[in-house]
């Protein structure tokens, strides 16, 4: 046995020794931290095979980046490394229904020329369906190794853009050296949103949903244009190859459905009403408000992916002289938030499946978040059916994720107690078969941690990431002007005003906008009598913000630089 | 087709079609004062509403069996009241990003959770006009609706069968935007050449869709469909109702020549403060007017106005309405119609009629609401006393029958949607209506500073 073992080694070494003066295409490894073998054997373990279905003292056998064996009795293979996984527990590995997982935000498209037309050019319109996430990954994207830490296997990643950035695909969270080894399944849905162009059409919803109206319609009499001449050119006009027509092709078609992401009820309502209007499949996700329409997401059964952002619970007023006012207003903001933290619950209750999503949430906030909903009523086989089984047959992935069966790809979650309880932790991920390890804290660590946290949530005014004071630098042709931008959060939106060092009166901020690090504002200065506007778009970082400004005034405009850092510690 | 699939088809239409059921109330109002608007005023008159309409007025009425009865002795019941021009329960009002935008549709965007809808009920107010605002010279389609507040489906707040409508917007508005980005419209020169040119090139594309439609050949290719061509050709057609931004009488004549052109029938002026200049050419025309009671002076095309506006107009055989173009200023309409009594001595049917049947008239709701008659919609208003005193108090306002506001029984916070995330200590005063831009400038200029010598 001994013999055979160190003749595998030698052999191993050998392959490895050929494969460093090989082509760079093979898996060398100088560092020497890959893994030996790609068969694992997760012994003694509770397998939570899928919800509701428990199995203690089983073993998981993986090769090849699939499970080959689930069970009390199976045999364990050779080559296998054994993982002695008494007291611990094994699930599938979450699936994400939408987030921008492994993309990196594109650069800010600069400003044309000419915008204010009915049509400005649909890069910076925001209409680019055609493209795709693939054209986004980042292998090195720190999303990846952070939303696995948080427990997920697989993501339905979305692009970044604007109204409809082009297609999303499924992407497992593993590394890589090259994209092609983490793409599972590639444009699985055309991604839309409500996110107009700063300054041109269409500007906000009122433009995006007739926009979308339009570009529907002129798709399906695109698709049947083509399908005409496919079937005879002759005498016919050639169709146009219009890359935004035909990126709609297998959405008329119905072999692809759009994913919608919303935000409040009205969003869920308005993706709906185009549903209806132009009858492609629909699917929606980062939902927050669905109370009020279970019925109709009954009815019409739409796939849907809740959004794991959950509101922080308000915290009471403690002065005993407080008004019966301030009571009774405390009392049904409190109402409001349950009804966030319930709506699992309720959506469970009426029979509805639904998924997650973790759009706008980090990966550390992920569990606490789910226990939130568990503790609202959620129960916790339907919170893992949430976070695996309902999310891949909404996805199409039911027949290669979501549970520990044999057959499926190796994606699995290792943690240190029952996953929905307070004090676990997860060990280890398995991602397409490969190992992933964690370091499992002390308790004591863990509690002073979550303490931090909160104190860190009470001002929550200064965790905003725009609201507050900032202080910029505006280059200007005639030189730099200084003072202070002002930012303001009530009821979701930012309001904002601008002033200046130099004695000019304050400017209102106009469309203040500002969505996973992108700020754009807008606002007129007085140039000589004419009325200067100018647009600025950004990105922040922490406590600094660079953007660019144009300056449009009498059919001229220029680009500016426009930086500010916030104020304060 | 399968049993199983014909089923299926049935239970989703029954599904939703019971979505779309609003609630319809039954009630008696009895004993009131009833101000009919069309057929005078009845002392001590019962109001019996059966299912949402009006279905009988008269003496005596017995209240059928669980129909509830509101005593109304020594009240004033009343249509209830109708806005032409708000821009309340809207989550966007501009897509002022491009001078036509008729393709865009405020029925996208009512916002049934907005709390002003409530205080508008509080003011005796049950349909508004939900406009798009007046940055750009055709702006897009506006939505008439029922103030059924309490829905969170803004399909439920829909008037059912009201005429689609439009906003344009003359003079300063969609020049300023003009002029600050170097397009048309520089001057009120370029807002007509607009408008008329949007018109051609719709004829022009009516041309193409009807040589398509009328093509009978199996391999024909469809020309390039577009929204905002299409909502133009509406127009023209008569199906969508322009309601339009303007001030001076000279615009204001302007675009009847427009209309006249283009064989555009029906026509509102909002705001129209020197509307009572062309009063006669208004009447000839037909247009109707949408004015403010005594609100002038906000900018300088609009410097230039009197108190007799909306006297004049009537008198003049104008569909006159008063409007409030505000969250504020709504809950208080039967003030605004009431100084018309002060400036221009209109009768007290004169005078509601501004606030009920003639904004319904412009809105072509007028067999369905804007007074109390047999057969029309419940929308009612009860008063404590007579509405054009200033002492009046709106006590009750009934949408199809449905009680949605009753002082007696108010509640404060009637907000339906709370941010959990809220601080309650802090108080922020800041009217969102005022985003709309119609009244743009408006408080740029006050008379202490118009009037001062020191610059």
């Amino acid at each position: 046995m001994k013999s055979f073992r160190m003749l595998r080694l030698h052999f191993v070494l050998l392959l490895s020794f050929i494969a460093l003066h090989s082509t760079a295409l093979a898996q060398s490894d100088p560092s020497g931290k890959s893994a030996v073998t790609r068969t694992y054997a997760i012994k003694n373990a509770t397998v939570i095979s899928k919800p509701g279905s428990e199995m203690k003292d089983a073993t998981v056998v993986i090769k090849n980046g699939l499970i080959v064996n689930v069970g009390k009795n199976v045999s364990i293979p050779d080559d296998a490394e054994v993982i002695d996984a008494s007291g611990l527990y094994v699930y599938a590995a979450f699936i994400d229904g939408m987030a921008n997982t492994g993309a990196k935000r594109p650069e800010s498209i600069p400003r044309p020329q000419n915008i204010f037309t009915p049509d400005p050019p649909n890069d910076y319109a925001g209409i680019t369906p055609e493209n795709s996430i693939i054209s986004q990954i980042d292998i090195k994207s720190s999303s990846l190794s952070s939303m696995r830490k948080a427990g997920f296997g697989i993501s339905h990643s979305v692009p970044y853009g604007r109204m409809l950035p082009g297609s999303s695909s499924l992407i497992l969270l593993n590394d890589a050296d090259h994209m092609d080894e983490i793409v599972l399944s590639k444009d699985v849905s055309l991604y839309a949103q409500f996110v107009g162009a700063p300054g041109a059409y269409p500007g906000n919803i009122l433009g995006i949903m007739a926009k979308w109206r339009n570009l529907y319609r002129n798709a399906v009499n695109h698709k049947n244009h083509t399908e005409l001449y496919a079937q005879n050119p002759s005498g016919l006009p050639r169709p146009v190859n219009d890359r935004v027509s035909m990126a709609f092709h297998p959405v008329i078609g119905k072999s692809k459905s759009v994913m919608f992401d919303v935000d409040d009820m009205l969003d869920v309502r308005r993706a709906m009403r185009l549903q209806k209007d132009l009858g492609f499949n629909l699917m929606i996700a980062g939902v927050k408000q669905a109370w009020d329409m279970i019925d109709e997401l009954k009815a019409s059964n739409t796939p849907i992916f809740l959004s794991l952002d959950l509101p922080d619970e308000p915290k009471e007023n403690k002065d005993d002289d407080k008004s019966d006012e301030v009571k009774a207003l405390e009392e049904k903001r409190l109402e409001a938030y349950k009804l966030y933290v319930s709506q699992a619950a309720e959506l469970q209750k009426a029979g509805i499946k639904f998924g997650f999503s973790t759009k706008g949430t980090r990966g550390n906030k992920v569990k606490a978040n789910v226990m939130t909903m568990i503790e609202n009523g959620l129960s916790e086989a339907d919170a893992l059916a949430a976070l695996t089984t309902n999310a891949a047959s909404m996805l199409g992935l039911d027949k290669v994720a979501g549970t520990v069966e044999n057959g499926k790809i190796a994606n699995l979650l290792v943690s240190t107690a029952p996953y929905f309880t307070k004090k676990s932790q997860i060990k280890m991920m398995f991602i397409d078969g490969d190992r992933h390890d964690y370091e499992v804290k002390e308790k004591k660590a863990k509690k002073e941690k979550s303490t931090d946290s909160k104190a860190s949530e009470t001002a929550s005014t200064s965790n905003d990431p725009v609201a507050g004071d900032w202080s910029y630098a505006f280059i200007t042709p005639g030189g730099e002007e200084n003072g202070k931008l002002t930012f303001t959060k009530e009821n979701g939106k930012y309001t904002g005003v601008m002033t200046f060092e130099d004695g000019t009166p304050d400017t209102d901020l106009k469309n203040v906008n500002y969505r996973e690090g992108e700020l754009a504002f807008d606002f007129e200065i007085d140039g000589g009598g004419q009325a200067v506007q100018v647009v600025v778009v950004g990105n922040v970082d922490g406590k600094n913000f660079e953007g660019k400004a144009t300056a449009s005034v009498a059919g001229q405009s220029f680009e500016l630089e426009l930086t500010a850092v916030k104020d304060g510690k | 087709m399968k049993m199983k699939n014909i089923l299926t088809i049935l239970l989703a239409l029954f599904s939703t079609m019971a979505l779309a059921q609003v609630k319809k109330g039954d009630v008696l109002i009895k004993g009131g004062t009833v101000l009919t608007v069309t057929n005078g005023t009845l002392e001590n008159t019962d109001v019996l509403v059966r299912n949402g309409k009006i279905s009988k007025i008269g003496k005596n009425l017995r209240a059928p069996r669980g129909v509830e009865t509101v005593d109304a002795t020594g009240k004033f019941v009343m249509p209830g009241i109708i806005d032409a021009h708000s821009h309340i329960a809207g989550s966007a009002i501009n897509e002022g990003t491009s001078q036509v935008t008729a393709e865009v549709s405020m029925e996208d965007v009512v916002n049934p959770l907005d709390v002003s809808i409530y205080r508008a009920l509080a003011g005796g107010v049950t349909s508004i006009h939900l406009m798009h605002g007046s940055a750009n010279v055709i702006g897009g389609q506006n939505e008439t609706l029922k103030l059924r507040y309490g829905y969170t489906n803004p399909d439920d707040l829909r008037f059912e069968g009201a005429p689609r409508t439009i906003k344009f917007a003359l003079g300063e508005n969609p020049t300023r935007g003009g002029r600050s980005r170097g397009i048309q419209p520089q001057s009120r020169m370029g807002v007509e050449n607009m408008i008329r040119n949007s018109f051609t090139q719709a004829v022009a594309y009516k041309k193409k869709w009807d040589a398509y439609r009328a093509d009978k050949s199996a391999r024909k290719v469809a020309p390039e469909y577009d929204l905002r061509m299409q909502t133009l050709v509406d127009i023209m057609n008569g199906d969508v109702l322009v309601h339009c931004h303007s001030y001076r009488a000279d615009e204001i004549y302007m675009l009847m020549k427009v209309f006249s052109d283009f064989n555009i029938p029906k026509l509102t002026f909002q705001h129209a403060n020197e509307a009572y200049k062309v009063a006669p050419e208004l009447a000839a025309f037909g247009a109707s007017a949408s004015v403010f009671a005594d609100w002038w002076a906000y900018k300088l095309e609009v410097y230039y106005s009197t108190a007799y506006n909306a006297a004049i107009l009537t008198n003049n055989g104008v569909t006159t309405s008063i409007n409030s173009d505000s969250g504020e200023l709504i809950r208080h309409l039967f003030h605004e119609a009431a100084k018309t009594q002060k400036y221009g001595n209109l009768s007290d049917d004169e005078s509601l009629a501004l606030i009920t049947l003639n904004p319904a008239k412009q809105l072509g709701i007028d067999n369905r609401v804007g007074s109390i008659e047999e057969g029309k919609d419940a929308d009612i208003a009860i008063f404590d006393g007579h509405p054009l005193s200033v002492y009046a108090i709106p006590l009750m306002t009934f949408v199809d029958g449905v009680k949605y506001f009753d002082k007696a029984t108010d509640k404060g916070d009637m907000r339906l949607y709370v941010n959990p995330e809220s601080s309650i200590e802090e108080v922020m005063i800041y009217d969102r209506h005022d985003d709309h831009r119609c009244l743009e400038g408006a408080n740029a200029l006050n008379l202490r500073e118009l009037f001062s010598n020191k610059k």
